[in-house]
């Protein structure tokens, strides 16, 4: 291949060859993942084959002990965490969390920092530039809000809200952050289910309307079948299959992963 | 505008103690004032960064030696020597703020006290450099002007406690617009949870070190200037005592809200002065109100303050 062709067809993501142990175990072994530009990957396994802690290697929470990740054409396999944010990885987490003495707003707009090109002195002298950013930021993080059906909470304190609006708000947070790529642990988790239809709608705009793509971690087959141009099936930390939703959940090595650790009552729902 | 408003009337009615006041309550008024810069200093990195710190009075010391040492070798004035003592003291942040962010929690708590007693035994034992026990004479601020034009002559009690005054009102401002820009808000993000303020793209290395700096600067700032108004800088001014009292203030007021360390430099300033032959027993004083505190009133005053308001709402 050539530089040009490899530029054209190089996916937004490129992890190949992750392994991440823990102790004794292999939480993650020798794991190639992709994501390409405006895709939609599903990546799901029996709980506790190392869907998180893959989530966590690509964030750059956790360093892999072997392998290499590539994402938007650089190699950040030793990049921190916060400079993978800025480059334009957001993540949403299994557990949710929130910065708990804010108000919504303000939850939002930590995520509008990176982007912010008015100095800090600007900012600390309140300077008219800087508050014209600050408006301009906090505009569109209220247009995000209604897209999140969350306007009317911008006020208040974030853990007023209920856990279901709260997983919302770490999704409009996310998609304010204007990034790349957006890891997603799990965000049907404890949702009722009209508010998982939302969901899958909700991910559906940020892709089309947004341009975001997406690894998905989920254990809802629906919303993996209505969502994932792709799946991969992970293992005790080994990537047993991958290929399209339904072609995945009757392969028999998904189907057997699934029954040995015992069948995931979520999964078969 | 109606922040400040009542922030000016404050100010103009402080302005008013030398008025109604005698030698002894001015100068607890003025310790009242240096205190208020300190907790104010401390609630920055401790309040809004959520970084425990038992190490207030040594920036303090730091800022007040500045002021001594300078003086004393180079014979420079009060607007020299305040911001090389703001200065100094932020660099001395940067110091402890290194070893600092590896640890959490108690550990913490044990690098900051260790710093604490680093520079205390450090002020006592530098004898050629720093006068020892007995520590420096400071000269008077005496005839001054701001950049030429604004002349004035600090001598008695009452131009100290101004000067202090302003010293406090600058500090209020600016600690205001620290904590309501946006590197207020990633202290915030740092004190609430270090790894999702990561996954948002905040710098928590940086971040926190500038909360170092800056809580060391308003220290540094209220030490400069303090020098001054006892004529001298000692050791004994610079202990953990004081730094405890600091945080007392802090946590009794309120951390992490603005008005919080505000409130509490006025109560445990003025109550603990105020017990006459008692005052001996001020630490005595201190430690069982931190207690009580930190048991039953975690958010300090400022969260008696906040259940008031919700209540009537
Ligand atoms: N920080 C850690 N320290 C030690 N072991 C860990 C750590 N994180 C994960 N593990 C282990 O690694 C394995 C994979 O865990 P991981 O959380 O990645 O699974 P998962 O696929 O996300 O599971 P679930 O569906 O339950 O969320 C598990 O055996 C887990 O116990
Ligand atoms: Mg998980």
């Amino acid at each position: 291949m050539t530089e040009t062709e490899t530029n054209m067809t190089r996916p937004v993501l490129e992890a190949r060859g992750i392994v991440r142990r823990f102790g004794g175990i292999t939480a993650v072994d020798g794991v190639d993942v992709t994501v390409g530009q405006g895709e939609i990957v599903g990546l799901i396994g029996p709980n506790g084959s190392g869907k998180s802690t893959m989530v966590n290697l690509l964030t750059g929470e956790l360093a892999p002990d072997k392998g290499t990740i590539r994402f938007a054409g650089k190699d950040i396999t030793g990049v921190a965490p916060y400079r993978r944010a800025r480059l334009g990885i957001a993540r949403s987490f299994q557990m949710l969390r929130m910065f708990t003495s804010m108000s919504v707003e303000d939850n939002m707009l930590t995520a509008t920092h990176i982007h912010m090109k008015r100095g800090l002195l600007s900012s600390l002298l309140n300077l008219p530039s800087a508050r014209a950013e600050e408006d301009e930021v906090r505009a569109r993080a209220r247009d995000l809000l209604a897209m999140f059906e969350l306007e009317q909470f911008a006020g208040r304190p974030v853990t007023a809200l209920s856990i279901g609006q709260q997983r919302m708000v770490e999704l409009a947070r996310g998609v304010l952050s204007g990034p790349k790529l957006f890891l997603l642990d799990e965000p049907a988790a404890g949702l009722a289910p009209p508010n998982v239809d939302r969901l899958i709608a909700l991910i559906k705009r940020m892709r089309d309307e947004f341009g975001i793509s997406i690894l998905l971690i989920e254990h809802d087959m629906r919303v993996v079948r209505e969502l994932c141009d792709r799946v991969v099936v992970l293992d005790s930390g080994e990537l047993i299959a991958e290929g399209h939703p339904e072609t995945v959940v009757n392969d028999p090595a998904v189907i057997e992963a699934y029954i040995g650790k015992g069948w995931s009552r979520r999964a078969q729902a | 505008m109606k922040h400040l408003a009542l922030f000016a009337a404050a100010i103009a009615l402080l302005a008013l103690a030398p008025v109604v006041l005698g030698g002894h309550g001015l100068s607890v008024m003025t310790l009242t004032l240096t205190n208020l810069v300190l907790a104010v200093g401390l609630n920055l990195v401790a309040g809004y960064c959520g970084q425990f710190s038992f190490a207030q009075a040594a920036f303090f010391g730091i800022g007040a030696y500045t002021t001594a040492i300078m003086s004393r070798d180079l014979g420079t004035g009060v607007w020299i020597n305040l911001p090389a003592g703001i200065i100094i003291a932020g660099l001395f942040g940067l110091v402890l703020g290194v070893p600092a962010l590896r640890v959490k929690g108690h550990f913490l708590a044990i690098v900051t006290i260790a710093f604490q007693t680093v520079v205390y035994l450090t002020l006592v034992q530098w004898t050629d450099f720093t006068g020892g026990q007995n520590g420096i004479l400071v000269p008077g601020v005496g005839e001054t002007s701001i950049l030429g034009i604004i002349r004035f002559n600090v001598q008695s009690l009452d131009s100290y406690y101004w000067l202090t005054l302003a010293l406090a009102a600058v500090a209020i401002v600016v600690a205001w617009r620290l904590v309501h820009s946006r590197l207020g808000r990633e202290w915030i993000a740092v004190r609430d949870d270090e790894t999702l303020a990561q996954a948002v793209g905040v710098n928590t290395t940086t971040t926190k070190l500038s909360a170092f700096v800056a809580s060391a600067a308003f220290a540094g700032a209220a030490g400069a200037l303090n020098a001054y108004t006892m004529r001298t800088a000692a050791p004994d001014d610079f202990t953990i005592f004081i730094s405890s009292i600091i945080l007392a203030i802090m946590i009794l007021g309120g951390k992490g809200t603005f008005l919080g360390p505000i409130v509490g430099a006025f109560i445990l300033t003025i109550i603990p002065e105020s017990l006459g032959e008692f005052s001996r027993y001020k630490m005595l004083f201190f430690g069982v109100l931190l207690i009580l505190t930190i048991t039953f009133l975690p958010g300090g005053i400022m969260q008696l303050v906040r259940n008031a308001r919700t209540r009537r709402a």
